[in-house]
């Protein structure tokens, strides 16, 4: 899991810069010369220990992932003996396998409807926050953010209640309301059904940061502006699709980046799932097979393998965003 | 402001870096080499699950303690995270457990990369022969012992004899007879409850499927020169999976994908939903004629009762009764032995005091004390302890003739990729049996023989 959170730490350090635009101390103007020859010096040496950490962190763990995958490196190796070099065979077999194909497929459209559907059921909530009398408001706030403070593991818990096939809420309710084809019905059993169960579980628990995030956004659009829009005769959804978005733009592309890398890497949610029904090798993830090569069959230079697909999956994924991103702090 | 934000940069850099370094260092081992002086030195012992009872687990402590002097910590792992902490702690010295408990069909993958101490000079002292032979085998790499049985179980029926009754099915003596049995009770289901099970087993639930490839002379894998080769589509397995596809059909409406987990949920009333006046209102809880389950699981089936304040199964003879799988054969059918293997850390430091505890584990006295549990013993010779009663009975009985997954190096990464599972969860609705058991085949052959 290393790289992923590799790749999740990115937007944090790109985010704090966009405070960073210079703000020279004002003050003294005779220091400006000195200020000037001293300064390329000082702000290194303050991110040293930042890098250091983030070296340590995870700079080490990448580089053993790395070299790993470069290594047949089994349950033999992991109990001391040397292993042996074998360049890319492990890429060579990863790739030539059609399993992992199946997976990276399934994880990327996965993680680009729940992405985009977290988004959208975000935008929305906020929207509807901004429009609601505050005491509604509050109470949103509050529940957005329960469900964003559940622990994983105990949601996950309820969720597994509810889709339950004998005793759930789901079926009980569908069948009160006139299907009774949904009497023990079981939703995990078929993958396709495993995945929507999953999906909105994911969407349910991003959501939360979605809706606040973008619900701060909205905040920042100044009324003055709403207000010239609606004189012009833009209708809400005009003003909506040519004022508000592009205003908070930066905002949502933000979330949806992060959303992205969230959700190529979920893990919890589809393990927990497939323990409790399901078949683990139709429904894997790349998180979950990961796990299943490394911690369950013992393989770990091909999990190391299969961990830097990943990384480059989530780097291919977010390039263009990070990119937009920089070119936004440029200019 | 820049402070501001760089502080919170950094905050956010050490919430990362926190998350980075997981596992501190455990207990590691007191400094002083000398066995008169033990008093500073703890060891480690791993148990899995919650099958040992606390007063088993007093009891090693306390012997232990008067024993050495030095102190036994237990601490208990769960089953689904056993592997893993496996893997990771048993190859490193200062976070070893001294003395593990691990499943038997785990225990192959562990003795043959070394995980395990050579106890071989003392396996005639604490038993010998008279260990669990298939156990033993289970942790033995060319007759080199590694780990040793710990304790068995094994799986049999639980019926609901006034559903049997009412259906007019006679206890079966054959594997055939049974086969029908459940079908039939399925088909009359005489309480005209909805979804009724004559057998309930999951589709995924291969420990309790693969009795029927046993009990049909079938099995799982066979060594063919050297090499494990996976059997599944054997004429013989493929015959017990016949029978077994025509139970998913017939005698059993669970669900394709549910597994072991508490099937006497199925068999039980539920008190709670019985009105007052006698009128059965929950007749949505009982959905099972039978169900297979290890031994224990007779602690969760009965009526419930109030007992101490506190809400218990109480097991009812003219209710509940136990079967023991027949084979066309008149012995017991081969069902999954199930059961645990225990081994001491190649890597520990303290091996002379891992030791100590295993001469206390296989003592009589705790031998007995794991029968009177109701856990088979490792030792045949106190088998007795198991007791009477009709559980004891149907625990041995059934243990006469059982059988363990092939004890090649690679069968723990076959159960952690869930093969099993999803080929049993697929028989039911299989068009072709052959060719499906086939397809596993392949993909199972190649995890046998580790890497």
């Amino acid at each position: 899991m290393t790289v992923s959170t590799a790749a999740g730490s990115k937007p944090v350090p790109a985010a704090a810069a966009r405070h960073e635009t210079p703000r020279r101390p004002s003050g003294n103007s005779g220091d400006v010369a000195e200020s000037r020859r001293r300064s390329p010096r000082v702000p290194l040496l303050l991110l040293v220990p930042s890098v250091v950490i983030l070296l340590a962190a995870l700079g080490y763990p990448v580089a053993w992932q790395l070299v790993t995958s470069f290594r047949k490196f089994g349950l033999r190796q992991q109990f001391g003996q040397p292993p042996e070099w074998v360049g890319l065979e492990n890429y060579k077999n990863l790739l030539t396998d059609p399993s992992l194909w199946a997976v990276v497929v399934r994880s990327v459209v996965f993680c680009v409807v729940v992405a985009f559907l977290t988004v959208a059921v975000g935008g929305l909530l906020a929207l509807l926050m901004q429009r609601v009398t505050r005491a509604a408001r509050i109470i949103l706030q509050v529940s957005l953010l329960l469900a964003w403070a559940m622990p994983v593991v105990a949601a996950m818990t309820v969720w597994i209640w509810i889709v339950d096939w004998r005793r759930g809420l789901l079926n009980w309710v569908l069948v009160h309301l006139g299907f009774e084809a949904a009497e023990g019905h079981n939703w995990l059993a078929q993958p396709l059904s495993f995945f929507v169960v999953a999906g909105v579980i994911v969407v349910w628990m991003s959501v939360p940061f979605v809706a606040l995030s973008v619900y701060a956004g909205l905040t920042q659009v100044s009324d003055e502006v709403l207000e010239a829009a609606q004189l012009d005769g833009a209708s809400w959804w005009q003003r909506l699709r040519y004022v508000i978005l592009p205003l908070i733009a930066p905002v949502i592309s933000i979330v949806l980046l992060l959303q992205l890398i969230w959700d190529l890497r979920v893990f919890t949610q589809i393990k927990m799932l497939q323990d409790a029904g399901g078949v683990a090798n139709e429904t894997n993830l790349l998180g979950t097979f990961i796990y299943q090569l490394g911690t369950g069959k013992g393989d770990f230079g091909m999990s190391s393998a299969v961990s830097v697909v990943m990384l480059g999956l989530t780097v291919a994924l977010s390039w263009h965003y990070v990119r937009s991103l920089m070119k936004e702090e440029a200019s | 402001m820049k402070k501001l934000t760089g502080l919170v940069a950094a905050s956010a850099v050490a919430a990362l870096a926190l998350t980075a370094c997981s596992n501190g260092s455990a207990s590691s081992a007191a400094s002083s080499n000398s066995p008169a002086d033990n008093s500073k030195k703890t060891i480690t012992l791993w148990l899995a699950g919650g099958d040992t009872p606390d007063e088993l687990r007093t009891y090693l402590k306390d012997t232990f303690k008067a024993k050495t002097g030095a102190t036994l910590a237990i601490e208990e792992q769960s089953w689904g995270d056993l592997l893993t902490k496996l893997t990771t702690s048993l190859p490193d010295a200062e976070n070893t457990p001294d003395v593990v408990e691990l499943g038997n069909t785990q225990a192959p993958t562990f003795t043959n990369v070394g995980a395990f101490s050579d106890v071989s000079d003392m396996y005639e002292e604490l038993g010998g022969s008279k260990l669990l032979p298939s156990f033993v085998e289970a942790g033995s790499v060319d007759g080199k012992r590694f780990a040793l049985p710990y304790y068995f179980g094994s799986r049999y029926m639980f019926v609901r004899k006034d559903i049997w009754s009412s259906a007019g099915v006679a206890t079966p003596k054959t594997l055939d007879e049974f086969n029908a049995a459940v079908s039939t009770i399925a088909t009359k289901n005489p309480r005209s409850i909805k979804n009724f099970s004559g057998f309930f087993i999951g589709g995924q639930d291969w420990r309790n499927g693969i009795s029927w490839i046993f009990a049909n002379g079938g099995d799982l894998a066979k060594k063919q020169d050297g090499q494990w080769v996976s059997t599944l589509s054997d004429p013989n397995s493929l015959k017990g999976l016949a029978q077994l596809q025509a139970i998913y059909k017939t005698a059993s409406k669970a669900p394709a994908d549910a597994k072991d987990q508490s099937p006497w949920l199925y068999i039980n009333d539920s008190d709670a939903i019985t009105d007052d006046k006698g009128a059965v209102t929950g007749k949505t809880s009982l959905a099972a004629a039978t169900i297979m389950a290890p031994g224990w699981a007779h602690w969760s089936i009965g009526d419930l009762k109030t007992v101490d304040g506190k809400a218990t199964r109480v097991w009812n003879p003219k209710t509940f009764g136990t079967l023991v799988l027949p084979g066309n054969d008149g012995k017991p059918a081969p069902v999954f032995a199930g059961g645990s293997n225990i081994g001491i850390s190649a890597t520990s430091k303290n091996q002379d005091l891992s030791r100590e505890l295993l001469r206390i584990i296989f003592s009589a006295d705790y031998q007995k004390k794991l029968g009177g549990a109701g856990l088979g013993p490792a030792n045949s010779d106190y088998v007795s302890s198991l007791g009477t009663d009709e559980f004891a009975a149907a625990l041995v009985a059934s243990a006469s003739n059982s059988k363990l997954t092939p004890a090649a190096p690679g069968w723990a990464a076959v159960e952690s990729a869930q093969l099993m599972e999803e080929f049993f969860g697929k028989i039911r609705d299989a068009a072709d049996l052959s060719a499906l058991a086939t397809e596993y085949d392949a993909k199972i052959t190649p995890l046998l023989n580790q890497k």
